[in-house]
């Protein structure tokens, strides 16, 4: 995985991770042309995985909000689009019925469960049972 | 971490904010605010996690924070959890790289290492993992190995410390030291947590592709731990996602085993694959459970191309394959398609595949451009000769209808194996000249520059082209492109088509003159330039061209005006040869890659992870995987690669004319790039009168290598043709053959030998043996002759092989004495005496002359003869050659090196003077290319 953006319908990216270097610039470059390819898209009859420059974006849409991983061409897509699906499981279980509002003021826990699930670029943790518990006994500390 | 009210507020305060500018306002109003709290020192840890908060909030919604960073410092110092959270994830989002506030953290990132607190440890490595700057890469790898490595630690320990020294690793490999760790990470692979076996298996893969074959261990466990996954159904309670155990870990094993050749293993994964091919036989229900098990489906497809890509199994996946790829999800007909490019790419027999083809092309429709893609892709791997001009014709009449974005890609592709696959000339200028006028606005110069290369280097072309151009221009619409070519194939050949009906040169003329007025300015320009060939081609109608020439003197483009007057002076002069020399047809292009490959290719290089094979046909991905042996042969035959990019005519003259032995006088006027080449192939030459085996040409598209085996009187030569250029050589033929039919000398191929191939890839290597038999001594070393036909132009190498009369010597060892009167006998009798004083290559004072010139009389098949001669520094050898019907002959050597005048006599007496003779040329060349 490239980055992580979560996005919603406007373009407002709601959560952003970097796991290769880009300069802020690039930054804001790459997260305005994500939104450009992906919110256009049609949601019923096209596959969720869309080439972007040289990678390829796989997403899903939830509500209002675009969860958007970038990937390399040969990794694979269906892995990583069901992973999307168990971030979105672990929030709505760890909030209760996630919203943008949640991501929006509870920022800082949306990136300690990220780094619970993914890190380097990679999956790290794929058990929602193991992540939930974790995030308890982080919760639990002062 | 209970919620901070203040940081709560604040957000929704800033929610609230209608506009841009309001927002704005109400960031700089909490700015000042921080400002002066962070001024007050007598902050607590609340209330500084709580102001940390707020700027990274800021930071994210896109505005600049430039404060906060000794905070930061301060939080991540904190003995609590939540204020070092809060502290790391702000060094990470907003402390610059390069900062020195950085060295604080990392400083802190050290010690929280060894904390004894778990959940600081994984924080810490969270931090790490994501900051990753080269201080940490450099200064805290070995912790973060140890922590890994360290017997005893919690899972979340070891699962973060994996995927840390993965990130550190991929930014700065040379930094983390990986060949000292990397073997001993395998076994955790076996670790009984899932988390941390899929951590580690992803650090794994990083390393196989780094470290290659050392990792192979990991390829035992990763087929355990499949087994048990698939096979033995090993419960990982935790793991089920959607009733399958542990997919993402499935999908990780099967790519790392992608990596490796099964060897032993393969009937072992073919058992698992089958297994996992079977048990998706059955469409599952749900949405999240097919995506899974597909997810390792695919994979396993994707391992089996790798394992065993023509067994059963793959035909039978090319089955399963057909199915998706009109499945109604959308998701698998898009990785349906991609997986059988990949089958495509690797498969013997594309049988299997082309019974879709119906259905691949219906795909170019597709409501998705991502699956559009990929069935672009997958028909630009499955084309052969047979299918090529269907195929291509399907994908001429999409890209019509086909969006902007896919009609570049689609026009380079078609470009690719229309030149690639075509047999009839005029198929290849048809196809090209619509696809110029169909997709010209999408398209790069590459294109319209690679079909006039094309045309100018194939003779047999040019006289249809020029019809088809006159067409072009004639036709009611002409793109821009076409416009180009068309004029620049009339300029260059209009000569060609003079006589024809309706092509005469005032009809060409005017076809061309009617496009102008609405042309480009590139294509005028163009266009300018056949005009003025024309005033060359065609003196009777060169008032008329003088005169349109002359309109565009006062053209308003500098460059147009510039050509125009340059073209009517030189048009204008009085000079016989001035017009003839300067328009002269153009010579055909050196022959390079295709920028269209390289164009093509530039789009999949940007990936860290190596791809284990590319879209295209089956060829350009054996050659794939037969590069590596292919750079260490070249390498081992000593080989160093020079580029130079000459004209294809002139590589082949130059060869020929360098590798003579005969012809050492100064060759003609040369360019300083010519004379390098032929000093270098002279080298070549050289060195391998002495040396067994070498580069005996090293050209800008191909390389020969050589090896030779002597058994007086017969030999084994083995020649190597490696293919330098970025594009596949086809009709390659290596013809070697003596000099005169006398049949002193006879070489023929050795029958024990595979068929030499009919094309090499991009750094592909032929092999050629050649048995030698050494009848009677002979003048003339035998030619060799290597004919290849790159991108559509022919190339002959005619080369001189290094197998010479004096290579059928054997060394003897006589003593002093008979050596001595074998040489007044043989002087007497002078049947053979052959004497050179040769410039000593080396100055005055090199103490390694003399052992050099031991080494190149050992290495002719000489024995030296030691004190022989009363200077020491003199030479005494002798060698006795072999030949199969006039016996042996005995030649001696003596070699008196005078490094005063820096001048060395070499005086040789054989019982042949052809073979004395043979032996002189050979040490003079090698004397001269020292």
């Amino acid at each position: 995985i490239r980055f992580i953006l979560v996005q919603n319908r406007q373009g407002k990216t709601r959560l952003e991770k970097w796991y290769s270097n880009y300069t802020e610039h690039e930054r804001r470059r790459l997260k305005a042309e994500v939104h450009r390819t992906v919110a256009s898209r049609d949601q019923k009859h096209q596959s969720n995985f869309v080439e972007f420059q040289n990678h390829r974006i796989v997403y899903r849409r939830y509500a209002g909000l675009f969860f958007c991983f970038c990937i390399d061409t040969n990794d694979n897509e269906l892995s990583l689009l069901e992973a999307i699906h168990l971030f979105v499981e672990v929030l709505d279980a760890y909030h209760g019925n996630v919203c943008e509002l949640d991501l929006v003021f509870n920022f800082y826990w949306v990136y300690a469960i990220l780094d619970e699930m993914f890190l380097a670029g990679e999956i790290q943790e794929t058990s929602k049972g193991v992540i939930l518990a974790r995030m308890d006994q982080l919760g639990a500390l002062e | 971490m209970a919620p901070m009210k203040g940081l709560t507020v604040f957000i929704a305060d800033l929610r609230k904010c209608r506009s841009q500018e309001d927002e704005e306002r109400r960031v700089n109003k909490e700015l000042a605010n921080i400002r002066t709290k962070f001024k007050e020192n007598s902050l607590n840890g609340y209330n500084r996690k709580k102001y940390v908060c707020k700027l990274i909030y800021m930071s994210l919604l896109g505005h600049e924070v430039n404060i906060g960073h000794k905070e930061a410092v301060d939080l991540v110092n904190s003995t609590k959890f939540s204020e070092k959270q809060i502290g790391y994830l702000a060094a990470s989002l907003l402390i610059p790289e390069g900062s020195e506030l950085m060295r604080a953290v990392v400083s802190s990132l050290r010690r929280d290492l060894y904390d004894t607190n778990e959940c600081i440890v994984c924080l810490a490595l969270c931090a790490a993992t994501n900051v990753a700057t080269r201080e940490i890469a450099e200064s805290l790898t070995e912790d973060v190995v140890m922590l890994l490595l360290a017997p005893s630690g919690s899972p979340f320990v070891k699962k973060k410390a994996a995927l840390c020294l993965l990130r550190l690793l991929r930014r700065f490999p040379e930094s983390v030291k990986a060949q000292q760790w990397a073997a001993r990470v395998i076994p955790y692979m076996g670790h009984r947590d899932v988390g941390v076996t899929l951590a580690v298996t992803s650090l794994v893969t990083a390393l196989a592709q780094q470290q290659g074959d050392e990792m192979r261990k990991a390829s035992t466990f990763a087929v355990r731990r499949l087994r048990s996954l698939v096979l033995d159904g090993e419960r990982v309670a935790d793991h089920v996602y959607y009733g399958v155990p542990a997919p993402w870990l499935q999908v990780k094993l099967l790519r790392l085993l992608q990596y490796f050749e099964p060897g032993e293993q393969r009937p072992e994964l073919l058992g698992i694959l089958r297994r996992i091919i079977d048990e998706s036989q059955e469409a599952p229900r749900e949405l999240q459970q097919m995506n899974a098990q597909y997810a390792v489906l695919f994979e396993a497809i994707n391992l089996g191309i790798h394992v065993d890509v023509d067994q059963g199994l793959m035909h039978e996946s090319a089955l399963l394959l057909g199915r998706f790829i009109t499945s109604r999800e959308t998701n698998i007909r898009f990785l349906g398609l991609e997986t059988m490019a990949h089958l495509a790419a690797c498969i013997d027999s594309l049988e299997p595949i082309k019974r879709y083809q119906g259905v691949i092309v219906q795909s170019l429709r597709d409501r998705d451009v991502s699956v559009r893609r990929r069935a672009l892709d997958l028909l630009y791997s499955m084309c052969d000769v047979t299918s090529a001009k269907a195929i291509v014709a399907e994908l001429l009449r999409h890209m019509a209808i086909a969006d902007a974005t896919l009609r570049e890609e689609m026009a380079l592709k078609v470009a690719i194996l229309t030149e690639k696959f075509a047999t009839e000339y005029a198929w290849y200028v048809d196809v090209m000249m619509r696809l110029v006028s169909l997709a010209g606005d999408h398209m790069g110069d590459e294109v319209w520059h690679r079909i006039v290369q094309v045309i100018l280097g194939n003779e047999e072309l040019q006289l249809y082209a020029c019809r088809i151009a006159l067409q072009t221009l004639r036709a009611p619409v002409c793109h821009e492109s076409a416009l180009k070519v068309s004029a620049y194939v009339l300029g260059e050949f209009g000569h060609l088509i003079a006589n024809a009906p309706g092509c005469a040169p005032l009809d060409q003329l005017k076809a061309l003159q009617a496009r102008l007025p609405a042309a480009s300015l590139p294509a005028r320009a163009v266009a300018l330039t056949a005009v003025a060939k024309f005033t060359n081609l065609f003196p009777e109608i060169k008032n008329l061209c003088l005169r349109l020439l002359d309109r565009f003197r006062g053209a308003l483009d500098a460059e147009l005006q510039q050509r125009a007057c340059e073209y009517y002076a030189l048009a204008t002069v009085e000079s016989e040869s001035l017009l003839p020399t300067v328009f002269e047809e153009m010579p055909p292009y050196p022959e390079r890659q295709s920028a269209l490959m390289s164009r093509l290719l530039s789009r999949e290089t940007d990936t860290e992870d190596q791809r284990t094979w590319v879209v295209g046909g089956r060829d350009i991905n054996r050659s794939r995987s037969t590069r590596k042996p292919a750079e260490e042969d070249s390498s081992a035959v000593g080989g160093k690669q020079e580029t130079i990019q000459p004209t294809a005519t002139s590589a082949t003259a130059v060869a020929v004319e360098a590798a003579a032995p005969t012809s050492l006088d100064e060759p003609p006027a040369q360019t300083p790039e010519e004379q390098e080449r032929v000093a270098k192939s002279r080298k070549h030459y050289a060195r391998l009168l002495w040396e067994s085996d070498g580069i005996l040409y090293d050209g800008a598209e191909v390389q020969v290598g050589m090896m030779a085996q002597y058994k007086p009187p017969a030999a084994r030569i083995g020649l190597f043709l490696g293919n330098k250029s970025a594009a596949a050589i086809c009709d390659i033929s290596i013809q070697a053959e003596s000099s005169d039919k006398s049949g002193d000398l006879v070489i023929q191929q050795a029958t024990d030998q595979d068929a030499v191939p009919d094309s090499l890839m991009p750094l592909g290597q032929a092999r050629v043996f050649f048995d030698v038999r050494c009848h009677r001594v002979f003048p003339t070393a035998p030619t060799l002759r290597i004919s290849y036909t790159l991108a559509g132009a022919p190339t002959v190498l005619e080369l001189q092989l290094p197998v010479t009369a004096a290579h059928f010597m054997d060394p003897v060892t006589i003593s002093v004495a008979d050596f001595f009167a074998r040489w007044k006998q043989l002087g007497e009798s002078s049947i053979g005496e052959s004497q050179a004083v040769l410039k000593t290559p080396f100055l005055a004072s090199d103490a390694d002359a003399v052992q050099w010139l031991r080494n190149v009389a050992g290495g002719m098949g000489f024995a030296l003869i030691q004190g022989a001669d009363a200077v020491p520094d003199n030479i005494v050898a002798v060698g006795i050659a072999t030949t199969e019907a006039a016996g042996r002959f005995g030649c001696l050597m003596r070699v008196e090196p005078k490094p005063s005048h820096s001048l060395t006599r070499i005086t040789i007496r054989a019982t042949n003077p052809t073979l004395a003779k043979a032996v002189a040329t050979n040490i003079s060349m090698i004397f001269d290319a020292r």
